[in-house]
């Protein structure tokens, strides 16, 4: 879910709705997470454009969605690569010396590497387009995420 | 080899952190309403346990019990666990923007899961040397991860199950999730073999 801040000639500019990142949680109103989610400039750092093939003025209300299985590609390129690096490095490190402090080096420099691989596989998903958002549908009054 | 086996098996499925010892049910209740955002969220977790626990792990060998500073460890701990969080978000952001736009939604979240302090605190209690300790807290993370998508899968199905109306929603949730625990409690005959 999302709604129009902006309009730009063929193109629109979308926020995310956002409560807090566990909105839907039973037991949110007693839970740390509350509201450190829904921080103005959290949701501003998330502010994306789409192309306004449908007509969306400012203020509407939009469902939005990405490719099938682009979450699960996003989330090993981030967090899969980069830890599956480090790991190796540090195995590296203990199996070639076996010294605490050069499997601790060992791993740095292979969570440095796994993010130089992540950034490589980031672009390569972005010119795919399974990283940009689609319009979906126009959100239907009072709907939210968890309805 | 064959210890540090155990020890992972042990931490992702014997002693699992939501099932057996109870930690990141807010999460757990939360995120697990569809398989990809647990899938997410499992990996986003895995990565901030296991990379926060090699610091916290490092903090307390050459910081606090060289100085005898053990009264400090929770405060400390939190530190590393907050630091380890933004370090993610900041890196995520540089690396690539469309991506921290798409998984920044889990960050926050992790930084108040209370299973990432359990890890760490947990390695700390059972003394464990370096490498116990990072094959601990993948193991536990992979246990995490694995429970998270297991829910997720039968939370998606019971959208669909014809269940009373005054079990619908939560409450079925928390049924569904004591037998769960039931079922992994299975894998603790595994330990006394």
């Amino acid at each position: 879910m999302a709604h129009v801040i902006a309009v730009e000639g063929d193109k629109v500019w979308l926020e995310p709705e956002q409560t807090t990142s566990c909105g839907g949680c039973a037991s949110s109103g007693a839970c740390g997470a509350k509201g450190i989610g829904s921080v103005a400039n959290r949701l501003e750092a998330r502010r994306f454009q789409i192309i306004n093939a449908e007509g969306l003025i400012v203020g509407e209300r939009v469902v939005v969605g990405v490719r099938e299985h682009a979450l699960l590609r996003a989330s090993v390129t981030a967090y899969v690569l980069p830890l599956a690096a480090m790991l190796g490095g540090g195995i590296v490190g203990q199996w070639a010396v076996g010294s605490d402090g050069v499997t601790i080096t060992a791993m740095i420099i292979g969570l440095l590497l796994g993010l130089a691989l992540s950034r490589l596989s980031a672009g390569r998903l972005l010119n795919r387009g399974d990283l940009t958002p689609h319009f979906l549908r126009r959100a239907r009054p009072g709907e939210n995420c968890h309805s | 080899m064959k210890e540090y086996i155990l020890l992972m098996v042990s931490a992702a499925l014997v002693n699992n952190v939501i099932l057996a010892r109870f930690l990141g049910l807010c999460s757990f209740m939360g995120v697990t309403t569809r398989i990809d955002t647990a899938i997410g969220m499992g990996m986003a977790t895995t990565f901030v346990i296991t990379v926060s626990s090699i610091a916290d792990w490092a903090v307390q060998t050459y910081l606090l019990q060289p100085y005898n500073l053990g009264y400090l460890r929770t405060v400390t701990f939190i530190l590393v666990i907050a630091a380890a969080v933004q370090f993610t978000e900041m890196t995520v952001k540089k690396v690539s923007p469309p991506l921290f736009k798409m998984l920044g939604i889990y960050l926050p979240l992790i930084t108040t899961n209370c299973a990432v302090l359990g890890v760490a605190l947990l390695l700390v209690e059972g003394k464990m040397n370096f490498i116990s300790s990072v094959l601990f807290a993948f193991g536990s993370s992979i246990g995490y991860s694995l429970v998270m998508v297991i829910f997720a899968g039968l939370r998606e199905r019971l959208v669909l199950a014809d269940v009373p109306r005054l079990f619908a929603g939560p409450p079925i949730g928390f049924i569904v999730a004591s037998l769960l625990a039931l079922a992994f409690m299975g894998f603790s005959g595994m330990s006394t073999n």
